[in-house]
């Protein structure tokens, strides 16, 4: 065990716990445990952390397995291990390569995802981008919502105002969707332009609204165009 | 206040904003997420917001986004209060309150010179409620009671009445938005909402 706190640096190597506080930078390489909130200029994760607390972080980096029960300020966060946040997430970037799952609300500027997550309440950002798998429970709403189906893709609710979604097609995708769906599925989805592939939804609304390949849509509600492309399939459309 | 709703999609037609623009401020805080509120109907599931007070807060949001930031708008909007203090010199300046109304505060409550803004809505409501002569002095130390009292859950919802019976009077806090129901004889003198007040003075303030 080595648990320095020099300089107002927190370092965990081995196996530690510490009780929080503040500090510059807090790095945890073993299995380190800290009970209480945690406010630090940089948090590094890369065994396995866990905080039983609050997390406030300028740059927060998590290679390891980290797990964080509190709520979440970090002006930019890293997930390229497991992060598992029981708490809401308050980020101005975030990106999510490995994997993370959220029990409370994201809000924040810009969110990447490459890997997976899932998040239990509603996502709110600005600019959110997908190219991985992603699971909200409640609603994503973003100014601009760009989503590759590369993995399972699931919202109950979109909203925002640009919101397009790409089929991806590769060798190895079309072996995985004879097991898996590989697909978007929302219950509403709701934007001003909105443009969509390989998508399942029960109601689309919008001003521009274009449904394009693999597309199953009950119903179609629209202000000013309203186009079909390739096998997509639409139930009813609406213009209102 | 009516309970009347309206659906998102009759609002939109109604006040001309986009879903963008819609989704935009709810992000930003500037709609509350209480306001949303989500009915099954034969189209599946829509969303409907009290009509009164989600039109209200798109009118003040449109005429004003021309001269505040959004973020200027949710701050303004936000019940929390933000930090900042002013000086008794300052609010009589700025108009915030009558100069009988800031020595009867002062004289109630001990001295202080820099105004929080919890101070400043207590001293805002109480200038509101004995300029319009609905109340007297007596009532006012009433007032300020109930309101430094239970400063800590008066916030987001609540609505402050002032009744009286038979020349007795009192006052009460409602921190969630239930009916209430008097007896007969009762007269309500006042019924304001705090986080109107709140949004009004900070309007007063910018």
């Amino acid at each position: 065990m080595n648990v320095q706190n020099e300089l107002g640096n927190l370092s965990i190597n081995g196996l530690g716990s510490s009780s929080g506080g503040n500090f510059d930078s807090v790095v945890i390489n073993g299995k380190g445990t800290v009970n209480g909130d945690i406010d630090c200029h940089s948090f590094s994760c890369n065994g396995a952390g866990t905080v039983n607390g609050a997390v406030k972080a300028e740059k927060m980096k998590i290679n390891g397995s980290a797990k964080i029960t509190g709520k979440i300020y970090a002006t930019t966060l890293s997930v390229d291990g497991r992060g598992s946040f029981k708490g809401d997430v308050y980020s101005d970037k975030m990106s999510i390569s490995g994997s993370g799952s959220i029990g409370g609300n994201v809000k924040g500027e810009e969110l990447k995802i490459q890997g997976r997550i899932g998040v239990e309440g509603n996502c709110e950002v600005e600019h959110f981008k997908s190219e991985g798998q992603f699971s909200i429970g409640g609603l994503l709403s973003a100014e601009n919502i760009v989503i590759r189906t590369y993995g399972e893709c699931k919202a109950k609710e979109i909203g925002g105002q640009t919101i397009i979604v790409k089929q991806e097609t590769s060798f190895f995708l079309d072996i995985l969707k004879t097991v898996k769906s590989v697909k978007l599925a929302a219950d509403v989805i709701e934007g001003d332009d909105i443009s969509l592939e390989n998508t399942k939804a029960k109601v689309v609304r919008g001003n521009h609204i274009i449904i394009g390949e693999n597309c199953d849509i009950d119903l179609v509600e629209y202000k000013d165009t309203f186009k079909i492309i390739g096998n997509g399939r639409v139930n009813k459309s609406v213009q209102l | 206040m009516s309970n009347e709703l309206i659906s998102k999609k009759d609002l939109l037609d109604l006040t001309g904003i986009s879903y963008g623009q819609l989704y935009r401020w709810k992000r930003k805080n500037l709609i509350p997420e209480d306001w949303f509120i989500r009915k099954s109907t034969f189209t599946g599931q829509e969303t409907f917001f009290p009509k009164e007070k989600i039109l209200e807060r798109i009118d003040k949001i449109q005429t004003m986004k021309e001269n505040l930031s959004l973020d200027e708008l949710a701050d303004m909007f936000s019940p929390s209060a933000g930090e900042f203090k002013l000086s008794v010199d300052e609010l009589l300046k700025r108009n915030i309150v009558s100069k009988p109304v800031l020595d009867f505060y002062l004289s109630e409550t001990k001295s202080i010179t820099d105004f929080a803004f919890e101070n400043l809505l207590h001293l805002f409501i109480l200038e509101k409620l004995l300029q319009s002569g609905e109340i007297n002095l007596d009532e006012g130390k009433m007032l300020l009671q109930v309101l430094s009292d239970y400063k800590d859950d008066a916030k987001q919802s609540s609505v402050l009445f002032f009744i009286r019976k038979l020349g007795i009077s009192s006052c009460l806090i409602l921190s969630s938005t239930a009916n209430i129901f008097f007896e007969k004889g009762t007269k309500v003198v006042v019924q304001i909402s705090i986080s109107e007040c709140t949004e009004e003075l900070k309007t007063k303030l910018i």
